[in-house]
């Protein structure tokens, strides 16, 4: 009797203990901003001149007529320049218009040393931004696989299910090179899917569309940038 | 002893430890102001509280997660992604900890991809 007691007791305060640790543990959600170093080490007011991009076009992507009324350089460029003065200090210029790319291959133009150190020379840009731009309708309509309830049986069944996917795809390589001496000293892409919705959206929102979603990556090339995410933290 | 008194004294143990923000020399403490600093968007203070949460206790795996939780919101990646692990060596089963790592695991894979370096690496 007296064992069965001890044994009983010694349950509870087992129990009680193993509360004390779980109890008054709890969980909270927190947001935070998560800070973006930049990834090119700059003063921040460097002198930054932007280069044609070269534009990459598929032949038959290149007949869709929505695509033919855009002419991506000028719009992105005139992005580019705007976001630059309104969120660095840089002392942002264009290449005169008679600046033409050497080459239409992208790994030629990175390794083009000479004619971006004579591009350098001419703008006095300690900086020169070039690269590749490419914005294309992406249809990625297809069957995808979804699990469903049968009402008949209510077992859980998967299903093939035609999934209609069309949007806007922007895709920039983003070339950072040296003034002086013509040295490539960054590569980036950049890419951004926006699906064109039930709404047929014209070709001019879906691309700012990409641009504005991609702003921010853009940005922490050359300036400190941050993301918000969202985390768990034990209150006690 | 009887039962009921022993429950007595057990239920004493559980307010006693849930009633621990008196005692700075406590993890539990620590971590309690920890997450109120945090709530303030006081991260560098968090952090500070947290590590001296895991000083005090190193094997409580929540205060290696706030810790890394604060060491992200300061921008120390690489130190963040060390005590993630930590806590999850500590409790691998622990869900909140292994949303975390999976959002965070995301994020630097991310981010050192494009940097090319462990951010925050010392």
């Amino acid at each position: 009797m007296h064992r069965r007691l001890v044994r009983h007791a010694f349950a509870v305060l087992s129990a009680a203990l193993f509360l004390s640790e779980t109890a008054c543990s709890s969980v909270d959600q927190v947001k935070l901003r998560l800070p973006l170093k930049p990834k090119l080490p700059l003063r921040g007011n460097e002198r930054i001149a932007l280069a044609p991009f070269i534009l990459v076009t598929d032949a038959e992507k290149a007949k869709d007529k929505r695509l033919q009324n855009v002419d991506v350089q000028a719009e992105f460029h005139r992005f580019l320049k705007k976001q630059l003065e309104k969120k660095t200090k840089f002392d942002v210029i264009e290449t005169p218009p008679d600046v033409k790319l050497p080459t239409q291959n992208l790994n030629d133009l990175a390794r083009a040393q000479e004619f971006w150190a004579a591009v350098g020379t001419q703008t006095s840009a300690e900086l020169i931004v070039s690269g590749s731009l490419e914005f294309r309708v992406e249809d990625r309509s297809g069957y995808k696989s979804e699990e469903y309830q049968s009402p008949i049986d209510n077992r859980t069944y998967v299903r093939q299910v035609y999934v209609e996917q069309t949007g806007f795809v922007f895709d920039i390589v983003f070339l950072v090179l040296d003034g002086h001496t013509g040295e490539k000293l960054l590569q980036d892409e950049f890419k951004d899917f926006r699906q064109t919705g039930s709404k047929q959206r014209d070709e001019l929102s879906g691309l700012f569309e990409n641009l504005f979603s991609l702003e921010n990556q853009i940005l922490n090339t050359f300036v400190p940038r941050d993301r918000e995410a969202e985390r768990y933290i034990f209150t006690d | 002893m009887k039962p009921q008194r022993i429950l007595t004294i057990s239920l004493l143990v559980v307010a006693g430890a849930c009633t621990s923000y008196s005692h700075p020399e406590k993890a539990a403490t620590q971590i309690a102001f920890g997450t109120a600093v945090a709530k303030k968007g006081l991260w560098r203070e968090a952090a500070f509280r947290y590590e001296q949460a895991v000083e005090r206790s190193p094997n409580n795996a929540e205060a290696h997660n706030n810790l890394a939780v604060a060491l992200e919101a300061s921008g120390e990646f690489a130190r963040a992604l060390t005590e993630y692990k930590k806590a999850l060596e500590i409790e691998p089963n622990n869900n909140y900890i292994r949303r975390n790592y999976a959002r965070f695991a995301e994020f630097y894979t991310a981010y050192t991809k494009t940097t090319g370096k462990a951010a925050g690496a010392p």
